[in-house]
Order: C-alpha cells, then sequence, then structure tokens
C-alpha cells in the first residue's frame, strides 16, 4: 500500500531532453478521424505483476496493427519493461517472464515512449479495456508525466454486439476465439494475446461490414450501445 | 520497430518448406505478411481476382479449392488444404490467374506475402524456391489446369457445329422481287450494310442471290447496265437447307461447292440466310464430323477443309485439357485419316485402283508420324514397300507406282504437310523399294554405320503402315527387330550418334541458347528422349514405333527403374505440351506453315513453365546417361 501511494505522488519524472522532444512529438501528431474507413488501429495486450489495479504494475506490452482488415505482422510491437523487483513466483508462472527478463527489460521511459511512437494517434483496441487502459494511462503518468485521452473498444461489449446469440454464452477471451478458432500459441503472452485478439477483431470487422458497419467510431458506437443493454438487463 | 512473434515463426517453422530455411529468410518473409480473415464460405483467392497477388499459408481453419474451369458443380470439392499448407503455388509462379477458386472451409486465417516478396524469396532462398519447383508432376498437372483455364475463355464463345441452322440465323433475310434494279440493289446492300441479296417470287421462293463478292466479276468489271433487272446477273444456282439441318451440313456444304452462303428454306420460303462468317465462329467442330467428311471427301478441297478442322480441334481439345499423349494421338489418328483418304483418292484417279499392283503396295508413315507424335506442323516422311508380282522386276513396279505416289505427295502439300525438304517421300525412288530391296537397304544402314546411315535409320526406323498391303510392312518390322537387336554394333553406334545431341543445360544449370536467344523444342527437347527409346525399343525388339510405348515396354527388357520411365515420360510430355501450344498460338495468330518452327525463346515463358522445362531436360540428361551406361560410352 505505502508503494501504490508513494508512487501516486511521486514528483514529475525526469525526462531528458530527446525523451521531452519525443512526447512532444507524440502529442503534436494530428488526430485521426475515427469515422474514417480503412483506419489503422492498434489492438493491445498488457502483461502485469498481478490483476489489482491500483497495486500492481506493468510488465510488458503487445501490441498488433490492423490495417484494413489486415494484420500486418512487420507492424507490431512488444516490450517487457524493466522492473525494480521481479514480480511474485506464482505470478512468473502465468506470464512466463523470469525474474531475469524483468530486471533485463528496458526502462519503463524508453519503452513507454517506443510503444506511443508505434501507436501513433491510431484508436486502441483490447478484449476487456479497462484492466489494460488503467495499467497503460497509470504507466504513462508515473514515467512520463502524460494523461492519456484516447479512444478505445471494447471487444469484450462489440462481439456480444455483433453476435446477440453469443452473448450469454460468451464472456471471456477464450470463449470467443475458441468459436472463431483463434488459436494462441502462448497464452498469457502480452503479444501472442494482442494477436488472438487482433483475429478476433478482424473476425468482428468482417461481420459488422456485412451490417454495414466500416469505421472505429461506429464500433464504439455498438459497444456503447451493448454497454448500456448490459446495464439494464 | 517490429516484433515478430517467436510464437509465429514457431508456428511456420513446423510446416514445409519453412522448417528447412533459414531463419533470416523466414523472419524476411514474416516481416512482410499480413494475416487475413476469411469467413466460412469466403471466397479467397479466384480466377477472377485476375494474375494472382499473394502467396498464402494456412494459419488457422481450412480451404478447399474447387474446379471452376470445368463445369463441374459448385460444391465439388477436388482439393482441402489444412493448416501450414501453401497455395496457390503454380499460379504465383507462373504470374497467371488461379484455375480454381479457393473457398475457406471455415473460419480461417491466412498469413499472406504479396506476390513481388514471393518472388524476392523464391531469389533468395535455395529451399523455398526447391519446394515450390519440386514436384514436377504436381506442377504438370498444375500447367495443365492453367492451359485448360487459359483456352476455355475462348472455347465458351464457339458454339457448336451441331446446332439447327434455325439457331444460328439472327434475322430475317433482306430480299427483293427479281425485277428490282441492279442499283437500288445496290443501294440498299449499301445501306444496310449486308454482304448479299436474295431475290424472291411473289410466294416467298428465292430465285437467285447476288453477294458482294459478285459484284466485282458480274457488275463492276463487265459494266453492265445498272437499270436492268437484278435477276439478270444473280446466280441462280442456290444451295438451300432447311432450318433443322445443322451448321455443319452447311459449312461443308459450302466447302464442297465453294459457296459463301447457304440459304435457309422451310417449305420452298426463304426464312434465313447463314454465311461463312456467320459459320466462322462455329469452331467447335466435331470429332465425329470432321471424320466422316474426310472418310466421304471426294475432292482435295474438301480434304483441305478436313485438315483445317483437324487443326482447329487440336485447339479446343487443348482448350479442354486433354494430354498431350492423347492429343497427339488424336492427331495422328486424323492425319493418318486424311491420308489415308489422299491415297485412296489419288489411287482411284491414277487408275490404280484395283489392280495387283495396288493390292501388293503399302504406304508408310516415317519419322514423327510412324511415331504417332505428330504435331500441328510436320513435313511429309513416307515410303512405300511394295511387292513384285510374277512377271515383273521391281524397277517396272517402281516405275508405275511414283507417278502416283507424286500426286499423292503433292495432294499432301495442298493439305498442310510440307513436302519433305531432305526428299523422304514415296515419290522418290530411292524410298519406293520392294520388301526385299527394303531389307536390303536397312541391312546396309545396320552393319554399314556411316552417319549419313545413321540418319536414315532414325527416320526410317520408325516407320509404320498406314495404307494398302500391311502384311509387308510387319513383315518388315518383324525382320527388322530380330536385326537390330541381335547388331551390337549397330546400337553402340545410334547411341554414340544419339549422345551428340545433348539436352541444352549449361553447368550452372542455367539453358544453353541457341541462335537469336532461341531453344529448339524439337531438337533439344524431343529428340533426346526419341532416340534413345528408338535404341532401347530396338535393343528390346519392341515392335511398337511410339516413343512412350518404345520405353515402357523395353523397361523389363533393359532393366529401366520404372519410377525412372515415367519421370522421363512425364518430362517428354511437357515439352510436347510446350510445343503443342508454340504451334498453337503461332497458327492461332495466323502464322502459315512454313513461319511455324519449334523455337521459343524462354526467357518469354513465364516462371513456371521455365523451371518445369529445366527439369525435363535434366530428365533427358539422365535417360542419356543411361543410355551411355548401356553402351559403355
Amino acid at each position: 500500500m505505502l508503494a501504490s501511494l508513494q508512487r501516486w505522488f511521486a514528483p514529475k519524472p525526469r525526462l531528458t531532453a530527446e525523451q521531452e522532444a519525443r512526447l512532444a512529438a507524440w502529442i503534436a501528431l494530428p488526430a485521426v478521424d475515427a469515422k474514417a474507413s480503412h483506419l489503422r488501429c492498434v489492438v493491445v495486450d498488457v502483461e502485469t505483476t498481478g490483476l489489482n489495479l491500483m497495486t500492481d504494475t506493468l510488465i510488458s506490452i503487445g501490441a498488433v496493427a490492423v490495417v484494413n482488415g489486415r494484420i500486418a505482422l512487420g507492424d507490431s510491437f512488444y516490450v517487457v519493461l524493466q522492473q525494480r523487483e521481479a514480480s511474485r513466483k506464482e505470478n512468473i508462472l502465468i506470464h512466463g517472464i523470469s525474474g531475469t527478463v524483468q530486471r533485463e527489460g528496458a526502462d519503463p521511459v524508453e519503452a513507454l515512449l517506443a510503444f506511443l511512437e508505434f501507436m501513433g494517434k491510431s484508436p486502441l483496441v483490447a478484449f476487456h479495456v479497462t484492466f489494460d487502459e488503467t495499467m497503460i494511462r497509470r504507466a504513462l503518468r508515473q514515467y512520463l508525466g502524460l494523461k492519456l485521452k484516447h479512444l478505445w473498444v471494447d471487444l469484450a461489449y462489440v462481439m456480444p454486439a455483433l453476435y446477440p446469440p453469443l452473448a450469454y454464452s460468451h464472456r471471456v477471451l477464450d470463449d470467443w476465439i475458441g468459436r472463431f478458432n483463434i488459436r494462441i500459441q502462448v497464452r498469457h503472452n502480452a503479444l501472442a494475446d494482442a494477436l488472438a485478439t487482433a483475429q478476433l477483431l478482424q473476425v468482428a470487422q468482417a461481420c459488422a461490414h456485412k451490417k454495414g458497419i466500416s469505421s472505429i467510431a461506429s464500433l464504439r458506437d455498438l459497444e456503447l450501445q451493448q454497454r448500456w443493454v448490459n446495464g439494464v438487463s | 520497430m517490429s516484433a515478430i512473434l517467436p510464437s509465429e515463426l514457431s508456428f511456420v517453422t513446423r510446416h514445409a518448406p519453412f522448417d528447412r530455411m533459414e531463419l533470416p529468410h523466414v523472419l524476411w518473409m514474416l516481416e512482410r505478411m499480413d494475416v487475413g480473415y476469411y469467413a466460412s464460405g469466403e471466397v479467397i483467392v479466384s480466377p477472377e481476382q485476375g494474375p494472382v497477388d499473394r502467396f498464402l499459408v494456412i494459419k488457422q481453419g481450412k480451404v478447399h479449392g474447387e474446379q471452376s474451369v470445368a463445369h463441374a458443380s459448385e460444391t465439388d470439392t477436388w482439393l482441402e488444404l489444412a493448416e501450414g499448407e501453401c497455395f496457390p503455388l503454380g499460379a504465383l509462379l507462373a504470374n497467371r490467374r488461379v484455375a480454381s477458386v479457393y473457398r475457406a472451409g471455415s473460419d480461417t486465417f491466412c498469413y499472406e506475402l504479396p506476390a513481388d516478396d514471393f518472388r524476392e524469396l523464391i531469389g533468395m532462398s535455395a529451399a523455398f524456391r526447391d519446394f515450390c519447383t519440386r514436384r514436377i508432376a504436381n506442377l504438370l498437372e498444375h500447367s495443365k489446369q492453367v492451359i485448360q483455364a487459359q483456352y476455355s475463355n475462348s472455347s465458351v464463345e464457339q458454339q457448336s457445329l451441331a446446332s439447327p441452322l434455325s439457331a444460328i440465323v439472327r434475322r430475317e433475310p433482306v430480299s427483293c422481287s427479281p425485277e428490282t434494279t441492279v442499283r437500288q440493289v445496290l443501294e440498299v446492300m449499301r445501306e444496310q450494310r449486308i454482304g448479299s441479296m436474295v431475290a424472291v417470287d411473289e410466294k416467298g421462293r428465292p430465285l437467285g442471290i447476288m453477294t458482294l463478292h459478285d459484284v466485282l466479276d458480274r457488275i463492276a468489271i463487265p459494266q453492265i447496265d445498272l437499270d436492268q433487272p437484278v435477276i439478270r446477273v444473280m446466280s441462280t444456282r442456290l444451295s438451300t437447307l432447311p432450318p433443322h439441318a445443322l451448321a455443319h451440313e452447311a459449312a461443308l456444304m459450302m466447302a464442297k461447292h465453294g459457296f459463301r452462303h447457304v440459304l435457309v428454306v422451310e417449305n420452298g420460303r426463304l426464312v434465313g440466310l447463314v454465311s461463312e462468317k456467320d459459320l466462322f465462329a462455329l469452331q467447335r467442330v466435331g470429332l465425329r464430323q470432321i471424320g466422316s467428311a474426310i472418310r466421304h471427301a471426294e475432292s482435295a478441297e474438301v480434304l483441305q477443309q478436313g485438315a483445317a478442322d483437324i487443326r482447329r480441334m487440336a485447339h479446343n481439345m487443348m482448350a479442354q485439357g486433354v494430354a498431350p499423349e492423347q492429343l497427339t494421338q488424336f492427331i495422328s489418328a486424323f492425319n493418318d485419316l486424311l491420308t489415308t483418304r489422299v491415297v485412296d483418292l489419288e489411287c482411284k484417279a491414277s487408275g490404280l485402283l484395283g489392280t495387283s499392283l495396288h493390292n501388293g503396295m503399302c504406304w508408310m508413315a516415317l519419322g514423327s508420324e510412324g511415331r504417332f507424335e505428330q504435331t500441328l506442323n510436320t513435313d511429309q516422311d513416307n515410303a512405300i514397300v511394295f511387292d513384285v508380282p510374277e512377271g515383273m522386276t521391281a524397277d517396272q513396279v517402281r516405275e508405275k507406282l511414283l507417278p502416283v505416289a507424286q500426286r499423292i505427295n503433292e495432294t499432301l502439300a495442298l493439305c498442310g504437310f510440307p513436302l519433305c525438304k531432305g526428299e523422304i517421300m514415296a515419290s522418290n525412288p530411292k524410298w519406293c523399294l520392294s520388301l526385299e530391296e527394303w531389307k536390303h537397304t536397312f541391312n546396309g544402314w545396320i552393319s554399314g554405320g556411316s552417319p549419313e546411315s545413321l540418319l536414315h535409320a532414325s527416320i526410317f526406323f520408325d516407320f509404320r503402315p498406314l495404307y494398302g498391303a500391311q502384311h509387308l510392312a510387319e513383315n518388315l518390322r518383324n525382320w527388322l527387330g530380330r536385326t537390330a537387336s541381335e547388331n551390337s554394333r549397330f546400337l553402340h553406334m545410334m547411341a554414340a550418334n544419339a549422345l551428340r545431341n545433348r539436352p541444352p543445360l549449361g553447368v550452372v544449370r542455367d539453358f544453353v541458347l541457341g541462335k537469336g536467344n532461341m531453344l529448339d523444342l524439337k531438337m533439344n527437347g524431343i529428340t533426346p528422349f526419341v532416340d534413345a527409346a528408338r535404341i532401347f525399343g530396338l535393343a528390346a525388339g519392341v515392335t511398337h514405333t511410339n516413343t512412350i510405348q518404345r520405353l515402357r515396354m523395353s523397361a523389363s527388357k533393359m532393366n529401366l527403374p520404372l519410377a525412372e520411365i515415367d519421370a522421363w515420360i512425364n518430362a517428354l510430355l511437357f515439352i510436347q505440351v510446350l510445343r503443342l501450344r508454340h504451334h498453337d498460338e503461332s497458327s492461332m495468330q495466323g502464322k502459315n506453315d512454313e513461319a511455324m518452327d519449334n523455337k521459343i525463346d524462354p526467357e518469354k515463358l513465364n516462371e513456371l513453365d521455365r523451371r518445369i522445362l529445366k527439369e525435363a531436360f535434366r530428365q533427358a540428361r539422365k535417360l542419356q546417361s543411361r543410355l551411355a551406361l548401356e553402351y559403355r560410352l
């Protein structure tokens, strides 16, 4: 608890002039039009030291770009963030990133800048956004002093909106990817999970396209509707 | 910055050919790949998409290939591809459209590499290249499908000559009364852009026809009075057929009588007009019709038409994907039919028919015709073997037969078989011999072994009877089988001679080209196989003259492994396909026979054909090595 409070009230992080410039360059990037079709979007997944949004920290980020309904394998991103101390043993067993690798990871400032540069202003897509968004936002604030305001689309709501009959039987990511024969080679690796999620986005976009929905903005609308449906039912 | 998934790498490297490729090449490929998603039932690649633009590896799901070129139903699955398999290799290598529709059989994800990167990878990675071009049999199969797809476009447009004339007549015939003036008729023809005018009486019965072709001869040159009734300058020899008559009857009528138009008449009334041009589109001449037209032909003109039909038929058969082995056999069968009819007609015309000389002569096909391997462009190679009747000398018989042979050679030339430049024809006194003279001549070649004898042996020893007294040719064949197989010195020389013609492959496995950077498919491609098969056949006492039969039938006696024989035959057939396609394209471009050759520019071949051709030449080389081993050369 103390550690989290320390982080919370920590002074503004110090960046080098070069890092400041990179951050400024990212902030200056023009916003994208979410209503445009064929927009590049970035599917993201993170691994953390645990599931506690308040106390656990970011270990790795995996991201895959989807452009025009296609995943570009060359346009993908993976980084392990350097940890002050390795996460607990039971946690290591889940994500498979050993203590050594965790301690040898990239400097968090560099890692996060690289992630911003990879992402650009492309909308982010994830399955159960809240977790990934919170983890990423907190890390960005802690290490870069950046308050990220970004368009996120949550497939956990988009999928049931597109496939209403499956809404009750399909809850977690594994349900959906199993449904569409998507296999994850290494489960709980941020990049492998991001790739599987990206494949799920492909399925979602193909289905949405048949219903005349072709932009990220309309997928987001679909998500909001589903959130409302979930709220009232 | 890109992060290639170690897991994706481990997936692709579990499958061929990626498991044998160098890691940097696989990474290079993965970095350039997309992942595409296809819902179950969605088309992934189809012929309609044009030349294939990407190389696909199935990541998850399954893909069905469906035959689309033939008339098979949509559900007719002939190929199922599973995870880790790549497609459509052949079409990509050939830079063509696919011949089949590839459809997702379930929710499917594919790794996809742009075609340009695919080609770069082929150049970069030897393992990948080998995989893509490895199995010649498979690729040949594919090449056949592609040829089929290429041709099917042109053949669907062709209606059948078996359709009734009523289906061909497009509009009401334009007619006039016989009293209309020539001037008026010409004006109407110009206005309505029609090529002919039929004069009919008040009941609609046709009386005469005038065509544009007549204008010159009957009107312009004689400078006739344009105000006279048109019936005076019209042709009144009319060819008529009922509407239910078939198109090929009209075609035959035009061919027989030289008319350009046939009137379609019902109950005496003119209902339509069919021109040569209308029938021109109907190219799919049925085999039966051609056959019967040739068998019943009474003049060289009809036979010429038959020869043209044979060519068209060959084109259509290529379109239908008939294998080269059958195709050349068909061509040979029809050419046999044609030649037989020509011989028959000329024997009749020269009064030889029914005489004892006629009963004792046999017309023989030599060379490629003798081997049943004729293509569309084949010189005449023929000879006569005859019996000497009591009380006559061979010279006396020859004197009688030579003029007939001369006529036959000339008529065959008219039918599109060019006269042999080497004078290897029955009209040459040297090749119009009695059975005893032939044996003597053959014996001289076998025991002599001069370069000229060996050359002659390579042409004449492929003889087979076509017309007349078959037993004479059979007698000669059996005699030759015994004599040649016993003479190992002769076979040894034949082998040494055959080995002089090396397949045009260089040390770095590339083509060695002749003049103008051309490859001669016949000389460099076919001949090594034909020569080797002849020697094996003669050594094993095989009486068949066909190269493939010779190889198969001499296998056990010569201890040739069957797998190797199959590889040789496949290679030969592939070269034959290329050659037929080359001839077919040349003839479609309207080149005449002299302009047709066997020379191709390998640079103009697509990647796939080029590679298979190299493989085929390598097979020729292997066959020659086997021959060298056999005769210790």
